[in-house]
């Protein structure tokens, strides 16, 4: 259907995201910034950072989950509207990493969430990241 | 009635000015890219965004009145397209214009933003309040000087209809040179009104998350989006009427290429102040706006009596 393949091309094409921190080092964080500064201008691929789960369309998640952030991402992750997707950005999102079997976390992203994309590294680059948001995107044809 | 609904639909109604805005945003986009020296967004970017977000789930919050939050877009946008019927695009005349028409077309300018602070009052919110608390401080700032920026050429003009204006400044070209000071407020007073830097305090999504439309989304996000960029087009439209008296009324199509050139500056220009400018903090908005807009808006004002008392005698 042409209508499915303009949709599918509009959500190609206009991926907003959203920040969280779900118990990380802050420098996957710092490295997520990284990426959305005007160096790398991930405009040029329709990539907005909103601050609202709202508007958003992919979850852009950091660090291991912590018992205390577990609920607050489910949250947050039910505020967003369908068709939704989480990036799980560096090892510990991917894995819990070095936190895995701690008393405090509960595991990687993949624990609480239906995770689309893994980007591992420690901390993951920010070309790193923006390849997987275009590789997650690219999926989407399919 | 064919004339009516072809006015409605098509031009000037919702296809001309929906893809005159989608023009206007990209524009406003990439000039913000380049003038930070970055490559920006491809051209189709606004389409992508509509059409992605007309096409998403709709979430209405369960404390949210359900009714108003779902008509409120569509007031928004009607009543920025309503405003764009009034005002002179080539020729002198626009296509329904009366006496006073200058009034109507700035408030209904205003309806947008009450619609605003409706939305995110009526989404109940914290986030959303305290934006629409903001849209309402912000509106009582700009709107004073914005209005009188206007006033003062239409009291030189001595008519209160904008084709009227236009076409007083088509015939002596030279007095558009005394709305100088206008020009400069209206151009500063526009960035409150559109809500974008460095008056973008009621959305500031570093402080209060998405501000007034923290709990829209889908297609009625969409909607918001498309009335601000309508609002932006008509904006730009009013100050090009007014402050630019360029018009060929009797070639259309080169009366339309220098209407772009003229409302494409104006963007330029907004464009230029948002990227230069940081955001300021609300009450600092609002004493900028009576200290030193405001007076110069009156300065306006005088100017304009001053040139019409010489020129009666």
């Amino acid at each position: 259907m042409i209508v499915d393949r303009i949709v599918t091309w509009a959500r190609m094409k206009s991926p907003w995201i959203v920040h969280f921190n779900s118990g990380a080092c802050n420098a996957c964080d710092i490295e997520v910034l990284a990426a959305l500064t005007p160096r790398y201008d991930v405009e040029r691929f329709g990539i907005l950072l909103k601050g609202s789960p709202r508007h958003a369309d992919v979850l852009v998640c950091s660090g291991p989950v912590t018992l205390q952030q577990k609920e607050r991402l489910k949250t947050i992750y039910e505020q967003m509207s369908e068709p939704k997707f989480v990036l799980a950005v560096g090892t510990c999102a991917s894995s819990a990493g070095v936190f895995n079997g701690c008393y405090g976390v509960c595991g990687g992203v993949d624990t609480v969430l239906p995770v689309s994309a893994y980007i591992p590294g420690c901390p993951a680059r920010p070309e790193a990241i923006i390849d997987g948001v275009v590789k997650l995107l690219k999926s989407l044809k399919k | 009635m064919g004339i009516a609904l072809f006015d409605i639909i098509v031009f000037p109604g919702f296809i001309f000015l929906g893809i005159l805005s989608l023009v206007a945003e990209f524009t406003d986009r990439k000039l913000n890219a380049r003038l930070q020296n970055r490559v920006g967004p491809p051209w189709y970017q606004p389409l992508a965004d509509f059409i992605k977000l007309s096409t998403k789930e709709t979430i209405v919050p369960e404390s949210a009145s359900s009714r108003m939050f779902r008509a409120l877009p569509l007031f928004a946008l009607a009543s920025a397209s309503t405003a764009f019927l009034y005002i002179p695009i080539w020729s002198t005349t626009s296509l329904f214009p009366f006496s006073c028409d200058l009034i109507v077309v700035l408030y209904l300018l205003t309806v947008p933003t009450l619609t605003f602070f409706l939305a995110g009052w009526f989404s109940s919110s914290l986030y959303s309040e305290i934006g629409s608390i903001r849209t309402m401080t912000q509106l009582f700032a700009y709107e004073v000087p914005l209005y009188m920026a206007l006033l003062g050429p239409a009291i030189l003009a001595d008519n209160w209809s904008i084709s009227g204006i236009a076409s007083y400044y088509y015939i002596h070209p030279l007095m558009a040179l005394f709305n100088i000071p206008g020009l400069l407020v209206s151009l500063v007073a526009a960035q409150g009104k559109l809500e974008r830097a460095p008056f973008d305090i009621p959305d500031a999504e570093t402080e209060i998350v998405g501000g007034t439309f923290t709990e829209y989304n889908g297609r009625f996000l969409a909607f918001f989006r498309m009335s601000i960029d309508v609002e932006l087009v008509v904006v730009a439209t009013l100050i090009a009427a007014v402050f630019f008296p360029l018009f060929t009324p009797a070639n259309a199509i080169v009366g339309f290429l220098i209407y772009l050139v003229k409302i494409l500056f104006v963007i330029f220009l907004l464009a230029v102040l948002r990227t230069a400018l940081a955001r300021l903090r609300i009450e600092q908005m609002v004493s900028f706006c009576w200290r030193i807009l405001a007076p110069l808006a009156l300065l306006q004002v005088l100017i304009d009596l001053i040139v019409k008392g010489v020129l009666a005698h």
